[in-house]
């Protein structure tokens, strides 16, 4: 804000000091946000060459880094954003506000958790584990989720008394242990199924029936490093995108009759669709450029597979090995420039859009909640 | 009265009706078991860490063990797997004793061992060229001088609390399992332990010293001992030097969008436009970095100024300044917007005020803005060294080195040399992980500094977060 013009005084050092001042800010801070701004410019200019070459089939080097990197960042959404969205629901409308308060910045620190330290448990530890354990990893995937819809089923069919003891509210608390103990059962039960049903070797059983090599470091395991960074990011807009409908709208449907998910699926999710929408954009903008958890889980092979169970290489890892070799000025240099640009557009486009659109849900919720 | 009545009873009705059929259905608990998943994927993995990391340094028992085929086996237990098709169970060792061998590591069935015991005389040796030495000690010899038994072992502990410059010279006679006999110099002995014959007590105090040893030394033998010292000097001189160039040039930005320049388009347009950058992929930085500082003005530099050392560069390859530079760029969105939003929180009335009361623009800024914001812009800070200490990908661009020969700061003119390389633990953890030569024994460290990277980061977060915490509770007694 800007101050109204002030009265004339007799002290004019101060006043020369004031404009001194105002122009040095203004010349800094103008001065920062062009420095700011000379990245997309840098990346340009570089990437210039490349059109006065006109060399297509260097190009076409780059196509499957693209790839690759679509295909991590599909496999990370698909493995975070049911996790972060389930949990920005129930944390939203469903867990008691005690909870709430101390579980958020808990699971938000999650996103503190430094890239090449996700990166290195994922391609020293979990790769070589899933690896002798195909199994186990797919029945968890598929178990998890039936376990916690039995543990629901289970919880109605008990007394009162026990459900007063475990509520639904306190469900994301007391559910950890469950799911760990649910976690073993799986592992335990795998090795039998593999044994009786699936000939004793799921991964020889999947390269003689349908073909598929299988990686060590894979776009699975991408999928679940990358998904782990990306959690975070996501439940923590969308659970704020939720958790700011207004309350007359729910209280309102409520009253009508709506059970408390009817509530959450017609009401708040379609007010607050615009805010979980651009928290899944900005995920996937993340997980597009993270690049030490693809650098060390992908294997960084450069492929065209559609298959889950072989390596990748994306253009941000390409970039990270590729780039300190390249000499300045060779086409090499030019090309990794011109994915850096590629990133660069698509993370700013897509936050961008994210920010548009959570600035027109947030006048929505204004207008909502001086109306209702 | 009465229908109001009727009312209660058909309210009840359904109530009761719903949670019977259980109308929300199993979904809730679907989302439930997603914020437990989330919670017990961070929780285990910081156990992991936490048992991993810390656990390596405790004084592990040695076990002594006879095959069937009569050869003997000392070493460490340190993991065992299945055999496949259901062959038993194998047990990996850690032998040590490399330059013997040839190999730090073996693999015994477990039906293949006959005999198994844990001697009080075993002993473990960290040494500097060839890495850990396990056996029995035969003897020390010091000039004349032949100790055995309790003598030697005093002797020896005695002389490893000195510096290597002041230590008597001598040799000891180690036996390998085998009974081949070792001559090991003195000087070059780190650590000697006796793990079987020590109380928990002396275990608590060694695993204590390791630790501190791991904070406070170089890496050795290859990054599978020793510690990482140098790679957190160089991190947190990188981030102090980022923090105090990203701290004025953050505020400065902020100061003039929120206070200076005219609201209108443009600056929403700005302010829209700095929040994202705060959300391109930090490689993208690195390639800036790496373009613009190293190449463009570092080769400017080299030159001007040190053309007579060209060809090889002294400004124009990665270093200290440069990275820096990379991160503070990178991070100056963080600062920009948490300045911005503490900016934003001041209310009006008391710019008003000290207006209205004779102060000039630039005296309203500093005596009652700032002080007002000081703890937004700390937060900010804050939050930036700790994107900057866990960040990696660009460092790889713009001047970490695997192993720097020489400390960024020294007793050298100029004390503080921008152009150095420098180790991260970041990067240290990366290099150690995936192009050690022996990641088996090296993948212990790598746990304990994966360790504290996230102790680093997961404090200044936490400090952050009090911090903000505190401040709205400040701003909301006043206002």
């Amino acid at each position: 804000m800007t101050p109204p013009r002030l009265p004339f005084s007799r002290q004019p050092l101060r006043h020369v000091q004031d404009r001194l001042a105002t122009g040095l800010i203004t010349a800094g801070g103008i001065g920062v946000l062009l420095a700011i701004l000379a990245i997309s410019v840098f990346l340009i200019w570089e990437t210039l060459p490349l059109l006065a070459i006109g060399d297509t089939f260097s190009l076409a080097k780059l196509s499957p880094l693209a790839w690759g990197t679509l295909k991590a960042a599909l496999a990370a959404m698909l493995f975070a954003t049911p996790i972060a969205l389930g949990a920005a629901m129930y944390s939203a409308l469903f867990m008691s506000a005690r909870l709430r308060s101390r579980l958020k910045p808990t699971l938000e620190l999650m996103e503190a958790v430094p890239g090449v330290v996700i990166g290195f448990i994922a391609g020293l530890l979990l790769a070589p584990w899933v690896e002798r354990h195909l199994a186990s990893t797919l029945m968890m995937i598929i178990w998890l989720p039936l376990s916690a819809a039995l543990a629901g089923y289970l919880w109605y069919r008990t007394a009162a008394s026990v459900r007063q003891r475990l509520p639904l509210s306190w469900a994301g608390l007391w559910f950890v242990p469950w799911l760990a103990g649910m976690a073993v059962l799986a592992m335990w039960l795998a090795p039998i199924i593999e044994q009786h049903w699936l000939g004793g070797d799921l991964r020889r059983l999947l390269d003689q029936r349908y073909g598929l090599d299988y990686a060590t470091r894979n776009a699975l395991i991408v999928g679940i490093a990358m998904g782990f960074a990306v959690i975070p990011s996501i439940y923590s807009l969308a659970e704020d995108a939720l958790a700011d409908v207004p309350p007359t709208l729910m209280e309102g449907a409520q009253a009508l009759g709506a059970s408390r998910w009817q509530a959450l699926w017609k009401v708040a999710l379609p007010t607050a669709g615009p805010g979980v929408f651009s928290a899944v954009m900005i995920g996937a903008g993340r997980a597009v450029g993270e690049t030490m958890i693809v650098l060390m889980a992908s294997g960084n092979t450069a492929l065209f597979s559609a298959s889950p169970f072989e390596g990748l290489r994306s253009l941000s890892a390409s970039i990270a090995i590729e780039l300190p070799e390249a000499s300045p000025g060779g086409m090499t240099y030019h090309l990794l420039i011109l994915a850096a640009l590629a990133l660069f557009i698509f993370t700013f486009m897509v936050n961008t859009l994210a920010e548009i659109v959570r600035q027109h849900l947030r006048r929505r919720y204004q207008r909502l909640g001086s109306t209702l | 009265m009465h229908w109001q009545r009727a009312g209660f009873s058909n309210v009840g009705f359904s109530k009761i009706r719903l949670s019977k059929t259980g109308s929300s259905g199993l979904w809730p608990w679907l989302c439930a078991a997603c914020v437990a998943l989330s919670l017990l994927m961070l929780v285990s993995l910081l156990t992991l860490l936490a048992i991993r990391g810390l656990g390596h340094f405790w004084p592990a028992s040695l076990e002594e063990v006879t095959l069937n085929s009569g050869d003997i086996v000392i070493g460490q237990p340190v993991r065992e797997t299945a055999l496949p098709n259901g062959a038993g169970t194998e047990r990996l060792y850690f032998t040590g004793n490399q330059e013997v061998t040839g190999n730090n590591w073996q693999w015994i069935a477990i039906d293949e061992i006959s005999q198994q015991s844990e001697p009080a005389d075993l002993i473990r040796v960290a040494r500097t060229p060839w890495g850990d030495f396990i056996g029995r000690l035969v003897a020390v010899e010091s000039g004349e001088l032949r100790l055995t038994q309790h003598a030697a072992w005093a002797f020896i502990h005695e002389a490893l609390t000195l510096p290597v410059s002041q230590r008597p010279p001598g040799i000891l006679l180690l036996a390998t399992a085998d009974g081949r006999t070792l001559r090991q110099p003195l000087a070059s002995v780190t650590h000697f332990q006796s793990p079987n014959a020590m109380s928990w007590g002396q275990k608590t105090i060694a695993w204590g010293q390791r630790i501190w040893q791991f904070l406070s030394e170089g890496p050795r033998a290859a990054n599978t001992g020793g510690g990482v010292w140098p790679a957190i000097f160089g991190t947190v001189l990188m981030v102090i030097l980022m923090s105090v160039i990203v701290t004025p040039f953050g505020v400065l930005a902020a100061i003039y969008l929120n206070e200076i320049a005219h609201q209108n388009r443009l600056t929403r347009l700005v302010r829209i436009s700095v929040r994202n950058l705060a959300g391109v992929p930090s490689i993208v930085y690195g390639v800036f970095g790496l373009g613009v500082f190293v190449y463009g003005i570092g080769g400017s530099i080299d030159s001007w100024f040190f053309s007579d050392k060209l060809p090889s560069p002294t400004f124009g390859t990665g270093g200290l300044l440069w990275a820096s530079l990379t991160l503070a760029l990178l991070t100056l969105p963080v600062v920009i917007v948490a300045t911005e939003e503490g900016l934003a929180r001041i209310p009006d009335a008391q710019r008003e005020g000290a207006v209205a009361l004779g102060a000039t623009r630039l005296e309203m800024l500093t005596r009652v803005v700032l002080p007002m914001a000081t703890p937004a812009m700390l937060t900010g800070v804050i939050l930036a060294v700790a994107r900057a200490a866990g960040e990696v990908a660009p460092l790889m661009l713009v001047g970490v080195a695997k192993l720097a020969p020489q400390m960024p700061v020294d007793g050298e003119f100029p004390y503080l040399h921008l152009e150095r390389k420098f180790m991260h633990l970041g990067y240290h953890l990366f290099d150690t992980a995936f192009h050690g030569e022996d990641v088996q024994a090296a993948i212990p460290l790598v746990f304990a500094t994966a360790l504290l990277l996230v102790l680093i980061v997961l404090l200044l977060n936490l400090t952050a977060i009090f911090l903000r915490h505190y401040l709205r509770r400040q701003r909301g007694n006043e206002c």
